[in-house]
């Protein structure tokens, strides 16, 4: 698995002064108001809030999906605030990958060409893209079911596909917009455990937003966002995990697993998502 | 996974859908080939029309003028009728020869000039003994030869039995709201059998000129045969060759090249070959009366009425004054062909346009329904980085691929059905087709159907362009929370 291009820990996004104002009839609607935030590569973050404060506008201008009104939004060093349309899809395409509340998978193409649909374009030819997509359907843990479409997997497993389809262009982002809101609670800590074992192992960014208190509190970075401005910001618990060393046997862990890879002992607190 | 395997995927993901929508475009541009297909039927038609009119006319001239000086004389067949709506049995051009033997029925009901040489013509009584051209006409004695052979300023006769052989065909005619069933004699061959003596073959025209192969007859044949290059091809037999006739066996001598479209299927014998062969021993169905010159025709032709009531006489000026009547109906004939075709052709243009009209709609709403059915695909293709103009070209290519295959249903339609659009669309044709020959059926040329294919595929890109181009348009934000 090809590591990211990003070096661990310089910004990967940065976002200044940022406002978002939506016109409804005569009426102005801020929904995001000055925001400053930066993202560094390798980051796990949580974006929380209640209904309308923001979360899912802040997603989408990040994400390149929205346009602000004012303020800058700087990902991997490009101004994407000032790009034109023709343009903006490139960024999607390569910087980002999108996961979605309701998994969003096109239910007439199986979970391999559901990974390869963000590689068309990029000048890959079909076995590669074919490679790639197994490789990752493998790292979601759904080896063997690539050929499956849609409606033959589980939500968790569409899910699965949805994230692996989010890493074809090895992007600087995953904006995962309520990844865990559409799932049961089995399923959804299985893809908590997913996208944390992904940011540990694979230095892939993560920007997260979810209702969800228990899914945020298992990452780094929780940010809460009320009318459109970032009014706390905590740490998760996913930080302890990334310097942690085994309680029992002193060696480092770069795992998300329950054991200890060294002494196979169980690792983490009982206020942990994964333990319970 | 590119573009086309996926247009290919979502057509086929609806099949319900797909396989109603294909037959509307199918029927759509089946009916927009069947038109123009019907159009150029028409023009055929008109135009063989006024070309077999024109034949007729001018053959029929000259006729005229080679034979001035011939009296035809035969008997009023018993069946025929005279006025509108009798007149039936007419039989392709069996009832005259080369010498415009009679088949009868110049007595009333109009000119009764030269009814063989236009094939019959089934509205008898309109067109004025038409109708009787052909058929058998009633056999008559033999000895009618002599009486008249003695009348003074009579160069010669020639006794002529002619025989036609054919199925009896029945079909319904319209006519000034009238409906007749009527039986006609579709021709297969006529025999017309002549004296094949010195006098008559050495001086009069009583025998084909235009020799195409072998020999014509000669004075004294017998058990041999001089045939139409039709008739060759009916029998498949060359010269030299032998012919069942009624099933007796003849030699070819020759074949002839026809001087009008009437003789196309005579073929000639020696009369007393064609008496025994028909069970006509004594017998003749008319006679050619050579006068001695043009200035005695008509008083030959008199002293025939007198002598013989029962005859009809007809003489080069009869039928001179009759063939300025029939110019004139080919004038009205040919004016309504071009008529038919001119409201044919504006028909034609305004049901185009509906159709057209109608599949670009097809396309267009069943395009649009298909994006807003599908906006959250959309959005999420345009999240995960598809750009407008492959999410354009996406939608532009499954509309065009639906058109494609409805292009195909359709020229498969239309190959079957081509004629039954055509003539429920289309106003009916070109009239005199009956009479005149020349009815063309509406067929696909391989024009017409890389005409089809093309329409449906530009159809497909109009219907498609702006749905493809809404599709474009749609926000990915918008799409995410569409339901």
């Amino acid at each position: 698995m090809s590591k990211p291009l990003l070096q661990s820990g310089k910004p990967v996004l940065q976002l200044e002064n940022l406002s978002k104002t939506y016109t409804l009839g005569k009426r102005n609607v801020p929904a995001l108001s000055n925001l400053n935030l930066t993202v560094n590569a390798g980051e796990f973050v949580a974006i929380m809030g209640p209904s309308g404060s923001g979360k899912t506008t802040l997603l989408n201008v990040i994400g390149c999906i929205d346009k602000p009104t004012k303020g800058k939004v700087l990902l991997d060093g490009i101004n994407a605030s000032e790009l034109p349309e023709n343009q903006l899809y490139k960024i999607r395409r390569d910087k980002m990958g999108f996961v979605f509340q309701t998994f969003n998978l096109l239910p007439y193409l199986n979970a391999r060409e559901n990974v390869e649909l963000p590689m068309e374009g990029r000048g890959k030819s079909k076995s590669e893209q074919r490679k790639r997509a197994s490789e990752l359907l493998a790292m979601v843990g759904l080896s063997g079911r690539e050929e499956h479409r849609p409606q033959r997997l589980s939500a968790g497993e569409q899910q699965r596909v949805a994230i692996a389809r989010a890493l074809a262009n090895n992007p600087a982002i995953i904006l995962a917009d309520e990844p865990t809101g559409n799932l049961d609670s089995q399923n959804k800590q299985g893809i908590i455990k997913l996208l944390a074992n992904l940011n540990l192992t694979q230095g892939t960014t993560i920007i997260m937003v979810t209702h969800d208190s228990q899914a945020a509190r298992n990452t780094e970075r929780m940010l809460l966002l009320k009318d459109g401005k970032i009014v706390k910001e905590m740490q998760g618990l996913h930080l302890n995990k990334k310097n942690q060393t085994c309680p029992h046997c002193g060696s480092r862990i770069q795992t998300n697993d329950d054991t200890c890879p060294t002494c196979k002992k169980p690792i983490y607190a009982s206020d942990d998502l994964f333990s319970s | 996974m590119g573009i086309v395997s996926r247009a290919v995927r979502n057509i086929s993901r609806r099949k319900i859908r797909a396989l109603l929508v294909i037959i509307a475009l199918g029927f759509s541009l089946a009916i927009m080939i069947s038109i123009p297909a019907g159009v150029l039927a028409n023009q055929k038609t008109a135009n063989t029309v006024a070309s077999n009119l024109s034949n007729i006319i001018s053959q029929t001239g000259a006729s005229i003028n080679q034979t001035l000086t011939q009296i035809d004389c035969s008997l009023t067949p018993s069946f025929s009728g005279f006025g509108f709506g009798n007149g039936s049995i007419p039989s392709g051009g069996s009832g005259s020869g080369h010498s415009f033997t009679f088949g009868g029925g110049s007595t009333s009901g109009g000119s009764g000039f030269t009814p063989g040489q236009f094939g019959g013509g089934t509205v008898g009584g309109y067109f004025g003994g038409g109708a009787i051209g052909g058929g058998q006409a009633s056999p008559m004695n033999e000895s009618l030869y002599t009486d008249i052979n003695s009348i003074s300023g009579v160069a010669a006769v020639e006794p002529i039995l002619q025989a036609s052989e054919g199925n009896n065909v029945t079909q319904n005619l319209n006519f000034n709201g009238y409906t007749r069933t009527i039986t006609t004699l579709d021709v297969t061959y006529t025999i017309e059998g002549v004296p094949l003596t010195a006098s008559l073959v050495d001086n009069y025209p009583i025998l084909p000129t235009n020799i195409t192969a072998g020999s014509n007859l000669q004075v004294g044949d017998s058990g041999v045969v001089l045939l139409s290059e039709n008739n060759s091809a009916y029998f498949g037999a060359g010269v030299g060759d032998s012919v069942t006739i009624l099933g007796q066996s003849f030699t070819v001598v020759g074949i002839y090249s026809p001087s009008s479209v009437a003789d196309t299927q005579t073929l000639y014998m020696n009369l007393s070959d064609a008496q025994a062969l028909t069970n006509n021993t004594g017998y003749i169905t008319s006679l050619t009366v050579f006068a001695q010159n043009s200035g005695v025709v008509s008083s030959v032709a008199s002293a025939i009425r007198t002598m013989h009531p029962e005859l009809t006489v007809t003489t080069a000026q009869d039928r001179e004054s009759a063939l300025s009547t029939e110019e004139s109906l080919y004038t009205t004939e040919l004016a309504s062909a071009n008529a038919s075709d001119s409201t044919t052709n504006s028909t034609a243009i305004e049901e185009i346009v509906v159709v057209v009209l109608a599949t670009s709609l097809i396309v267009l709403f069943v395009m649009l329904y298909t994006v807003k059915e599908r906006t959250k695909e959309i959005g999420t293709l345009k999240a995960i980085g598809f750009s407008n103009s492959t999410v354009m070209s996406q939608f532009m290519l499954e509309g065009i691929l639906l058109s494609m295959i409805a292009g195909v249903v359709g020229i498969a339609i239309g190959s079957i059905a081509a004629p039954t659009l055509a003539s429920v669309l289309l106003p009916s044709g070109v009239s005199g087709t009956t009479r005149f020959g020349g009815l063309a059926v509406a067929t696909l040329t391989p024009e017409l159907v890389l005409l089809g294919f093309g329409v449906a595929i530009l159809l497909g890109t109009l219907g498609s362009l702006y749905p493809a181009w809404r599709a474009a348009k749609i926000r990915p934000a918008e799409a995410m929370r569409y339901e």
